[in-house]
């Protein structure tokens, strides 16, 4: 019996577009990674699993974890909480709402790279708007924070370029430009709850404004939940604009802003290091296929209410 | 004792008036409809009753207590709603345990986890009432699924099992059925009358298909254009509505309608014959309704018209007829065997039973007059 070839000249054209550009980069980097490969060389030598054991062993490597972690689990957190807490609030009022909408999400429509050398400005020590605005504060009811009266005594931090401060001040910009997103994600979330749901909440007692988004809110909003943090896992993991724009030479004060991207970056592109870079990469992958699968367990097993 | 009670309710959403100056009063017990045509303002007048909305005059009373502006958590209603409104993420049980939890729970009991341990007594009395409820409604199969598993027959039943866990003064009810397929509607009419019966509850239903508000209610509001027009049993309602509106409105198929006149002799002159009415009235056009059921086929009839339509319903045949002098087809029930020797297109002769002719003012008032049963010459 003659079989029809059809079904593959309709998954044919989307399987090849698969592997050419994704696939095959993918399964190009995987191989890089275990040589000391270098642009520009003709060949290269295969050496094992040498580029992950100097990752997982170095120390610029820790701190490479360390501020690439640090980052991701402050970022995230407060970011999808200010997202929901802004679109709630946004939800709750009427035609002004839309002018708080434009101005919470400009920042992220802004260039990040353009926003970091305003950032750097008002982070100035001497010009900066920041610690001009602290210092007013001296010989105030704030001096009685210890911190505040050291502050007033030497100086303020250099925020940006303290080893303690500037990856929580790197955060900072972070949660200022990406909470917007969020916010916007959620109010479609919230937009798409239907209203009959809050009348039986009400109906049944649920008076307080807590009990409302106990009970219909955070449940209905279940979905947008797991969207949003994944897609800001994602893009908290794939910082890089910013580091480059503050620290072009590598990764700010005792590479304590050494994110991943930057890493690669810095590995692959700047010294041509192509084996570790591509090994970088593939870590890097695997942090987010490892988030995906999370999310796409959550998905089948908590959200899925239909 | 709980009386519920709605005094000159106002409303209107920007310069639209939705309410003007709607009063009724509900017995406890009844089952009162609210039926209109959609945009009439009944869910609107219901949602006041709830507290949902708020009326912009006007005072919600329930059992002698002004609730006006007391929150409709507080008010002790339970509200089916149409799209059934259940929470897709809790299970069958615990959408119906809701309204349970909110009230006789403290805030630590309600914690997730922990406070099914902490008021473990509560939580067990409130299973048993969810249980029974449940038992009632015959859906304990369903108590671990989600509404998402349900079919629509299913959800609306329990909407319904959590509307009835607490004991509420009343069940407000809108559109309820009109997600069903015709069949379940059908059926679940004669289920919720029967619930009525059973729970003794008020029940306030608001629905725009008249033949629900004919088939439960003990008494039906029928209401257009943000006023209540006529309240009443369906039975008086149907045989004597006050006004041509509401004799249009209520009846499938609806009321044949024409226009006539009382003459300067005080008789009737309709579609070209002359009736003579019971008391003469002054000259004037009015309009005259009768019903399909009041029209039969008579080979000695007054009136004649051709057969444009059979319609067979199997127990009654409708037949709409083109008759010269009315604007609109005139519909006619006849029993099937009548009907059968009835062919389309031809001229049948029919005539009208004249007591049961309604007559209307040309603004749509009734007249409180009536044809002579027998006609004097």
């Amino acid at each position: 019996m003659q079989q029809s070839r059809a079904h593959l000249w309709f998954i044919g054209p989307a399987l090849a577009l698969m592997v050419v550009i994704l696939l095959i980069p993918i399964a190009i980097a995987a191989g890089l990674s275990l040589t000391d490969y270098s642009l520009g060389n003709s060949g290269a030598e295969f050496v094992g699993l040498e580029n992950y054991e100097k990752i997982f062993t170095r120390s610029t490597y820790e701190k490479m974890f360390g501020a690439t972690f640090r980052y991701v689990f402050v970022v995230v957190p407060l970011t999808v909480g200010l997202g929901l807490g802004a679109a709630m609030m946004i939800h709750s009022l009427g035609r002004i709402g839309d002018i708080y909408k434009t101005i919470y999400f400009l920042p992220v429509m802004a260039a990040l790279i353009a926003m970091a050398i305003v950032w750097e400005f008002a982070f100035h020590p001497t010009i900066g708007v920041v610690n001009a605005t602290l210092e007013r504060g001296c010989g105030t009811i704030l001096e009685n924070w210890a911190w505040y009266a050291k502050g007033c005594e030497r100086t303020f931090p250099l925020w940006l370029n303290d080893r303690d401060y500037a990856i929580w001040t790197v955060s900072f910009i972070g949660i200022w430009q990406g909470f917007g997103f969020n916010m916007v994600l959620y109010l479609a979330g919230l937009t798409s709850i239907p209203p009959s749901l809050y009348d039986a909440a009400e109906m049944d007692g649920a008076q307080s404004g807590w009990d409302r988004f106990r009970l219909v809110t955070w449940p209905m909003l279940g979905p947008t939940t797991v969207f949003v943090i994944t897609i800001s896992f994602i893009r908290t993991f794939q910082v890089f604009d910013m580091v480059e724009a503050f620290y072009p030479q590598g990764g700010g004060p005792s590479k304590s802003v050494y994110v991943m991207m930057f890493a690669i970056y810095e590995k692959g592109i700047q010294q041509n290091l192509m084996g570790i870079g591509a090994a970088i990469t593939v870590v890097f992958l695997a942090f987010v296929m490892i988030l995906t699968l999370i999310q796409r367990w959550f998905v089948e097993r908590r959200t899925h209410y239909v | 004792m709980s009386k519920i009670s709605l005094q000159s309710i106002e409303k209107s959403f920007g310069e639209t008036p939705v309410l003007k100056q709607v009063s009724l009063d509900i017995e406890e017990g009844e089952f009162v409809t609210l039926v209109g045509p959609s945009g009439c303002g009944k869910s609107t007048l219901l949602r006041i009753l709830s507290g949902l909305e708020q009326a912009d005059a006007g005072r919600v009373s329930i059992g002698g207590m002004n609730v006006t502006d007391v929150r409709p958590a507080e008010r002790n209603l339970a509200m089916v709603f149409q799209s059934y409104a259940l929470y897709p993420h809790l299970s069958v049980a615990d959408n119906m345990m809701t309204p349970l939890r909110m009230r006789d729970l403290p805030m630590w009991g309600r914690l997730p986890m922990i406070g099914p341990l902490l008021a473990r007594d509560t939580y067990r009395v409130m299973q048993g009432q969810v249980r029974e409820v449940a038992e009632t409604l015959k859906i304990t199969p369903l108590l671990d699924r989600k509404p998402g598993q349900l079919s629509g027959g299913q959800r609306q039943r329990v909407a319904l099992g959590r509307a009835m866990v607490r004991q509420p003064v009343a069940f407000l009810m809108d559109e309820p059925l009109s997600n069903l397929d015709a069949a379940l509607r059908v059926h679940m009419r004669a289920e919720l009358s029967e619930l009525h019966r059973r729970l003794k509850t008020t029940f306030v239903y608001v629905t725009h298909d008249q033949a629900e508000a004919l088939t439960m209610s003990d008494r039906m509001a029928v209401m257009m254009h943000g006023n209540i027009l006529q309240v009443g049993p369906p039975d008086e309602i149907y045989a004597n509505p006050n006004c041509l509106e509401v004799a249009r409105f209520i009846g499938s198929p609806a009321i044949n309608t024409f226009a006539a006149e009382i003459q300067s002799d005080g008789h009737l002159a309709l579609i070209g014959t002359t009736l003579s009415l019971v008391q003469p009235l002054t000259r004037a056009p009015v309009t005259v309704g009768i019903r399909p059921e009041h029209l039969f086929l008579s080979p000695t009839g007054r009136f004649q018209g051709h057969v444009r339509y059979r319609e067979n319903l199997g127990s009654d045949v409708f037949l709409h007829l083109d008759v010269e002098g009315a604007q609109q087809p005139v519909v006619l029930r006849a029993n099937p065997a009548q009907a059968a020797q009835v062919t389309l297109r031809n001229r049948v002769c029919f005539d009208l039973e004249p007591d049961k002719v309604l007559l209307f003012q040309s603004t749509g008032e009734r007249l409180p007059c009536a044809l002579a049963t027998r006609e004097v010459a």
